[in-house]
């Protein structure tokens, strides 16, 4: 790991699109403003791996692991979308 | 474009149909093309199947169906990849996951689609959400994001 010091208002480049600049400092609470293509996403890493883990555990899931999914399902509602079931080409 | 799946054979999927995951999905970076199909047996199921690894599907709903008062609120700057502005505007669909046989919903990342680009992307919504909030036929109410 590359350990660098830096006080407020500095900032690191990593690569030659990514900036990581020291907002705040108080106490033992460090504030980061990130810059960096919209692409690359950028998460807290605990957050992130706990994501990584979550989709690997559901990418497990067979059709028969959920066959039952449909009694936890309330009423189909037609509005905005937003509740309306995915789309897409049957199987 | 055809796809061998492990869990529902050959299938055909229309190119136009692709969604596009530009970032792929934490913990699958690499699978960057998805194709969308509904359950043929439950109309509130999707599956979210990678066209490039046969043996990766994800079983997605659509959260306000199971959880009626899940409000996600998205970060902008989650929402700007995907050219979205509103995310009235968008799809959202939630992955279900498995816990000692209890399906579960996570709703603390939600995947969020652009329709009409086709490109997708997994956000991390604000406030405290279950990564795997259980499903029961007893529902107690979501706890209000702070």
């Amino acid at each position: 790991m590359l350990v660098l010091s830096r006080q407020r208002d500095e900032s690191i480049m990593i690569g030659d699109n990514i900036v990581v600049t020291i907002v705040d400092i108080r106490g033992d609470k460090v504030r980061l403003g990130i810059n960096a293509p919209s692409e690359i996403p950028v998460h807290r890493q605990e957050v992130y791996e706990a994501i990584q883990r979550e989709n690997l555990r559901a990418s497990r899931l067979e059709p028969n692991d959920t066959q039952d999914i449909g009694k936890f399902a309330g009423r189909s509602q037609q509005n905005n979308g937003q509740s309306r079931p995915p789309e897409g080409p049957r199987r | 474009m055809r796809i061998n799946t492990t869990r529902f054979g050959r299938i055909d999927v229309d190119g136009g149909d692709v969604l596009a995951f530009p970032s792929g999905l934490p913990g699958l970076e690499d699978c960057r093309e998805w194709a969308l199909l509904a359950d043929s047996e439950n109309d509130a199921l999707g599956w979210l199947q990678s066209t490039t690894r046969p043996d990766i599907a994800l079983a997605v709903v659509s959260p306000r169906r199971f959880v009626p008062d899940y409000q996600v609120r998205i970060p902008r700057s989650e929402l700007t990849p995907l050219a979205i502005d509103d995310i009235r505007h968008a799809q959202v669909v939630v992955v279900v996951g498995q816990n000692a046989k209890i399906l579960t919903l996570n709703l603390k990342a939600p995947i969020v689609i652009n329709l009409e680009s086709r490109t997708g992307r997994q956000v991390v919504a604000s406030g405290e959400l279950p990564m795997q909030y259980e499903l029961s036929t007893e529902r107690p109410p979501l706890k209000k994001s702070a």
